[in-house]
């Protein structure tokens, strides 16, 4: 029998390689692919949070650990969606309309996706209609928008503005990030939440969802 | 070459600043390098303020859109340093032949190599060297105001990774290259201003460079998550190629000091972002591991051979690195992200101020100067100096480069906070 432990510190360590292998023999074994995400991958991901908060971990260790939960989703994705289980949450996520920077955005959707949330991924300059659009085609209940830039930052305010005409906000929790955002802008542009980083976004999703 | 005649004014101030003594008044600087300078479109706009000679402005670093601080504007803005970049450009082309070109309505002089094209979407495209054959190696977002790197990842075989694939921007320079620096240098050098030279070639790692948006073809690790990745599980071909970058540049700046002496006061060392907003991008011990013996074997050269102050650029919450990059042999750091997380002036001032010059922390840019209003933009501006200046080892500078958009009026207010302290 497959080593579950192996699982967890494979994501944990950022091996995506033995990651995804551990995950195929596991399945071969008959695991079951629910409990190989909620008690092995989550924990990890939590683990990997923890370990940034803390400041053993920074930005490589979160991008490794998210590569080797890809692996191993690569595999279970589509039992799951087989099987019916339901995601955390769907989430819609991206860089706001000119702004061209993904690495806190790579790593928000990744920690997102380690906490069992479905996570649509849009890319960066990506428009308001594009956001409003993927929202209602996904069933969407989070957007998340990222900017680095303060030239950038008024479009995270037009994109809410979208979402509120096309008569979807009420439907969603918008939570903003990025160097120059904070707390007060989410408050002033009526976002749900500012996250601080990749981990804490994991936090305010959770929180929001659970509303 | 040595400079002999006595230090003007401007330079003497920064002299002063730079060895811990009380200057006559705060130095400043806006402009001088491609991370204390000003976006083009603000260039224009204060030089209309100041009712200075019209002109279009020349966008001198285009990746960033920063325009030229000409002399007149350095003076009306209280300036007191003067770059000296290497001719040619992030995009690989030279500062010349320039032309004509819009942004966003605003007539501006780029250099004659400045060569796009427009996506369907409306998005221009920077091509490397002017070559609009070559796919394009950068992005500008249609109505916004400067260019970020497209990511051009090769398939590369981890196994089989080649440190010279990382390598291929860098190398000797060529004899002609060193004697445009020399004319540059002798050029700028008229007697009033603090020299500030960045000839290129010692960053390690500057995630704004990995990408080689100069590169037609770039080989090697050049996508920017692979690249932070492999400072973690590829140490072994990181340390390659700086091992080998720093023969290159101790090569290189051995030949520039032969021909330039000690004209100038100030050497760009490195652009390397090692903060983030509340934390940092690796640990004191990766930066112990990783780079601090090439910063070492760099500053140890510079200080050894010339009397260079060495500049260090580091946004984010960089304190935890400050204690290492001392030890280093740094002397400058910028921009002093005062609003990042372990950033606070005072305790920076208290424990690093005998011992580092903050080139920056001056005014955020992030909220105050584009977003605040000029009252609150006095009030910082007064504050950090009443903060930072005392006993000199402070260069009042923005936290990082003017942006588009921001204020002329925010602009005038800092400036004009400045001249109440004279």
């Amino acid at each position: 029998m497959t080593d579950l432990k192996k699982l967890h510190d494979a994501i944990l360590t950022g091996n995506a390689k033995a990651a995804g292998e551990l995950t195929k023999e596991a399945l071969a074994e008959g695991a079951n692919p629910a409990d190989l995400v909620a008690n092995y991958m989550i924990p990890a991901m939590d683990e990997v949070g923890s370990l940034f908060e803390a400041e053993e971990y920074f930005v490589p260790e979160l991008l490794l650990a998210g590569r080797a939960m890809k692996a191993a989703l690569e595999y279970l994705r589509p039992l799951l969606a087989a099987s019916g289980a339901k995601p955390s949450g769907k989430v819609v996520i991206g860089t706001v309309k000119g702004d061209l920077h993904d690495i806190g955005k790579n790593l928000v959707a990744a920690m997102l996706e380690g906490a069992g949330f479905e996570v649509t991924d849009l890319g960066t300059d990506v428009s308001p209609e594009k956001f409003v659009e993927a929202v209602k085609e996904k069933n969407a209940n989070i957007v998340c928008l990222s900017a680095l830039l303060t030239v950038t930052m008024p479009a995270m305010k037009t994109t809410l503005e979208a979402l509120n005409a096309a008569g979807v906000r009420d439907r969603v929790k918008v939570m903003i990030g990025g160097a120059p955002v904070t707390d007060q802008y989410a408050r002033e542009i009526g976002a749900d939440s500012f996250s601080e980083n990749a981990s804490a976004a994991v936090a305010t999703a959770r929180r929001l969802v659970s509303e | 070459m040595t400079t002999t005649q006595a230090p003007s004014k401007s330079r003497q101030r920064l002299l002063d600043a730079l060895n811990h003594r009380q200057p006559d008044r705060i130095p400043v600087d806006f402009g001088a390098s491609p991370v204390t300078g000003i976006h083009v479109s603000c260039i224009a706009e204060l030089r209309d303020h100041f009712g200075l000679d019209k002109h279009p402005v020349k966008v001198t670093e285009p990746f960033q859109m920063l325009g030229e601080v000409e002399d007149d504007l350095r003076d009306a803005l209280g300036s007191d340093v003067k770059g000296v970049p290497g001719r040619k450009v992030m995009f690989g082309f030279e500062n010349k032949n320039w032309k004509p070109w819009r942004l966003n309505g605003l007539e501006v002089l780029v250099p004659g190599d400045f060569n796009v094209t427009v996506a369907d979407n409306g998005d221009i495209l920077m091509h490397p060297q002017g070559d609009v054959t070559a796919p394009p190696s950068a992005r500008m977002p249609k109505g916004f105001h400067f260019f970020d790197a497209i990511i051009r990842q090769n398939h590369f075989d981890p196994e089989h990774l080649d440190p010279a694939d990382n390598l291929e921007e860098f190398g000797p320079m060529s004899d002609s290259a060193i004697d445009d620096i020399a004319a540059d240098v002798k050029a700028a050098n008229d007697g009033e201003y603090a020299l500030f030279g960045n000839f290129g070639g010692c960053a390690l790692g500057d995630i704004a460079l990995v990408p080689a948006v100069n590169l037609k073809d770039p080989r090697g690790i050049r996508d920017v998550a692979e690249w932070y990745v492999s400072t973690r599980s590829r140490r072994d071909y990181i340390h390659k190629i700086y091992e080998r970058q720093v023969e290159f540049a101790l090569g290189n700046l051995e030949r520039i000091h032969a021909r330039i002496g000690d004209s100038i006061d100030i050497i760009f060392l490195c652009g390397t972002d090692f903060g983030t907003q509340s934390s940092s991008f690796c640990s004191v011990a990766t930066f112990n591991e990783l780079w601090f013996p090439y910063y070492k074997q760099m500053c140890d050269w510079i200080h050894g051979h010339t009397s260079w102050k060495i500049f260090k650029h580091t946004c984010g919450s960089a304190a935890r690195f400050f204690d290492s990059m001392v030890d280093a042999g740094i002397d400058i750091v910028n921009p002093v992200q005062c609003s990042a997380v372990g950033m606070e002036p005072e305790q920076l001032k208290a424990k690093y101020g005998d011992r580092l010059t903050f080139w920056g922390g001056g005014v955020d840019t992030q909220q105050v100067l584009p977003f605040g209003t000029p009252e609150q933009v006095r009030e910082q501006v007064l504050r950090r100096c009443e903060i930072f200046a005392p006993g000199g080892g402070f260069v009042f500078n923005t936290i990082h480069n003017i942006q588009a958009e921001t204020p002329v009026a925010n602009i005038l207010a800092m400036v004009n906070a400045l001249r109440s302290l004279e």
